[in-house]
């Protein structure tokens, strides 16, 4: 706003997009209460572009008045803290104590630090919008939606913009001239670009100071700026076009130019400061000088002249805080996603181990089997109990078998008396006792039958016999290839002593005195404890 | 001013909520994986369990009947049911070739059952025979009466009859 004319605009600093922005009327900015329908539908679009928050960013074109500094004030290490007295105790560092310094807003605005003049000058606005930033404020706690104010002076953002376009005489001083609706502010630079002097001439009604050239001529000489460059920048839409006309004329021996102003489509030409304030300045930039680092690096150019006050301030979080919840926010977002990711992991591990047979397995289930599996051992032990001491160790018609086998019809044999016994051979603390059974065979044998019972009468000779018997009948306790079984033969042959050599018919074939050799035949197997068929020493289970 | 409490809040609550949050969830995980371990053990125990109580199963059953068949036997006493068996089988027999002369019981554990500590009494036996009937006849006896164990067998021949043999058999019989 520069007193002739308001303009209003929506800019959204991430896409950079301006948009034309809701009309204001010098009633609304003079009557607050005219604004009510109005504040509610700029929140209103402004969360409808997908905004979080509001900047309110009011450019003050319509006043600026500067002052002297207390000339005491010579060191520019304490800019610091002449910027804080500037706000809250302004009439400790102004020259003339009688201006009622707290009736205005007052900021800091520091010169070059050559020595040659002040360090810098007080630039001064008035609380007249300080209502209007309130409305905003208020409204932005009625809809529970941020709303932050600043309140800037638009001559102070156009120097800082100086340092983008502006392509001074090189090693010559400049004065830059601000055309405003209402006043006309000079910048005046040395020779290096550091600014030197900022005045302010009010035009009272009309479309130029009265005494502009006078000021503009006194001041440089009073600087001792020999013919600097003098560059006009029109910042309104009824400022005196002729102007840089007239300074062309008046000082034919310097450099006289416009300002390159901005070409933007949604700003107009002569309100470059909406752009510059939301451009930050490069450090590449044309000029370079100790007063564009300044402003660049100590952001002098962008002092909210109407900030809220320290009570009301304190109330919303500032931007370090809210710069710290944005970060937090993420790292809430990180937390959440490793509480959910552990969440579905523990979720995953347990829906898989639920998933197992063992997870739905009842113990109650185990005890009945183990019940079972006790059940069927014992009665598995009872069988192999019975197995064992009803195994086929000794049977009187495996036993006959055997002696018919043992001796084959026409072998010259004849058996006279035959006894089998079967035996234990007690040994105490054993869980199974070994056997003994012992065949013992009487008989008579002619010569053809020597050579058959010299053969039965050897190791190989009798296991042959007993294998035969086992293969042929079935029964285990024959076999010979059992470690834990020992097999002894023993045949003795004797000349029988009623051998009668005569051969007459009336001695029969079978008759004792037609066999030459009599013999006897002992057979004694032995079962050790640890043979399968040992007798078991303990009762049944 | 809000710096702390945005660090509590924002921060330091939040975390200490996922730290809860997270050990809660591991918590609970870990007791449903140390549950879920101990019935593993039980679950793996039952299952060896099982399939030794399916083959015991099996074993057992194949051998059931068997074992019921021995337990009637055993059950009963000993010289009367070789008496019974005998007629049994003497009945399919010539009576020419095979006589049972005597027969008696001695109680009490000697021979073979004289080193077991399960009951047991001796049967002794005195036949006249034909050597293969008195063989068929003891192989049936012995088959339908498998606790007798042959403790003595002697045979002589016959002294009046040539084709006759005499037999003195003697068993251990267990007994229940």
């Amino acid at each position: 706003m520069d007193g002739a004319s308001i303009l209003s605009l929506y800019h959204d600093r991430e896409t950079g997009l301006w948009q034309t922005g809701p009309t204001f009327t010098e009633e609304h900015l003079r009557n607050i209460p005219s604004l009510e329908s109005l504040l509610p539908g700029i929140v209103k679009h402004t969360r409808s572009l997908g905004a979080k928050s509001l900047g309110v960013v009011l450019h003050i074109a319509d006043e600026f008045a500067t002052a002297e500094l207390n000339p005491g004030i010579t060191n520019l290490d304490s800019l610091e803290e002449l910027r804080a007295a500037s706000q809250y105790d302004p009439s400790s560092i102004l020259a003339d104590t009688s201006i009622p310094a707290d009736q205005a807003s007052w900021r800091i605005m520091p010169y070059a630090a050559d020595q040659r003049g002040p360090v810098g000058t007080a630039i001064s606005l008035s609380r007249q919008y300080e209502p209007l930033l309130n409305a905003f404020r208020n409204i932005g706690e009625e809809e529970n939606f941020p709303v932050i104010t600043q309140a800037l002076s638009a001559p102070l953002i156009v120097i800082q913009g100086l340092g983008q376009v502006l392509h001074p005489t090189a090693q010559r001083p400049f004065v830059v001239i601000l055309q405003y609706p209402w006043f006309t502010a000079m910048a005046f630079f040395d020779e290096r670009a550091n600014l030197l002097l900022i005045r302010s001439l009010q035009h009272r009604g009309l479309r130029r100071p009265t005494n502009f050239r006078h000021a503009l001529t006194t001041t440089t000489a009073s600087l001792e700026l020999i013919d600097p460059d003098l560059y006009v920048a029109q910042l309104g839409q009824v400022v005196d076009q002729t102007l840089l006309a007239d300074l062309k004329l008046t000082f034919p021996n310097q450099r006289v130019e416009e300002v390159i102003s901005i070409r933007h489509d949604e700003l107009p030409a002569w309100a470059p400061e909406p752009l510059i304030a939301v451009t930050p300045p490069s450090e590449t930039s044309a000029l370079q000088s100790e007063t564009f680092t300044s402003l660049r690096e100590d952001k002098w150019a962008t002092q909210d002249f109407l900030q809220p006050s320290r009570e009301a301030k304190e109330v919303f979080p500032d931007q370090g805080e809210m710069r710290m919840l944005r970060a937090l926010k993420y790292v809430r977002y990180g937390l959440f996603l490793a509480v959910f990711l552990a969440v579905v992991w523990c979720s995953m591990g347990i829906i898989q181990i639920i998933r197992q047979p063992e997870w739905s397995f009842n113990p109650q289930e185990a005890a009945s089997t183990t019940m079972k599996v006790a059940k069927y051992s014992q009665e598995k032990k009872k069988i192999e109990y019975w197995e064992n001491m009803l195994a086929d160790r000794s049977k009187a018609w495996i036993t006959m078998e055997s002696l018919v086998r043992l001796f084959p019809e026409q072998s010259g044999i004849q058996v006279e008396s035959f006894s089998y016994s079967a035996r234990p051979e007690p040994a105490p603390g054993q869980v199974t006792v070994g056997f003994v059974k012992e065949w013992k065979i009487n008989g008579l044998a002619r010569e053809e039958a020597l050579e058959f019972l010299n053969a039965l009468n050897t190791r190989e000779g009798i296991d042959a016999h007993f294998d035969q018997i086992a293969k042929v009948t079935g029964n285990e306790a024959y076999q010979t290839d059992i470690a834990t079984r020992t097999l002894v033969v023993n045949i003795r042959t004797l000349e029988n002593s009623s051998y009668k050599t005569d051969t007459s018919a009336d001695i029969k074939d079978t008759g004792k005195n037609s066999f030459p050799y009599t013999f006897d035949l002992t057979i004694t197997q032995r079962f050790d404890a640890k043979d399968p068929m040992a007798i078991n020493s303990a009762k049944a289970p | 001013m809000y710096k702390q409490p945005i660090i509590f809040f924002g921060l330091i609550l939040p975390l200490l909520a996922a730290v809860a949050l997270i050990s809660a969830v591991l918590y609970g995980k870990s007791e449903v994986e140390a549950s879920f371990n101990e019935k593993s053990q039980h679950y793996a125990g039952f299952e060896m369990t099982t399939k030794a109580a399916m083959g015991l199963e099996k074993a057992v059953s194949q051998k059931r009947a068997h074992m019921e068949r021995w337990q009637n036997g055993l059950s009963q006493e000993s010289l009367s049911e070789v008496n019974k068996q005998w007629k049994t089988i003497s009945a399919t027999l010539p009576n020419k070739e095979i006589q049972l002369s005597a027969y008696d019981k001695t109680a009490g554990s000697t021979g073979l059952g004289g080193v077991s500590a399960q009951k047991s009494s001796q049967v002794r036996l005195a036949f006249r025979g034909t050597y293969r009937t008195m063989q068929k006849a003891f192989l049936d006896l012995e088959s339908r009466m498998p606790q007798l164990q042959l403790q003595e067998l002697k045979i002589d021949p016959s002294q009046n009859q040539s084709s006759l043999l005499n037999l003195q058999v003697t068993y251990t019989a267990w007994e229940n």
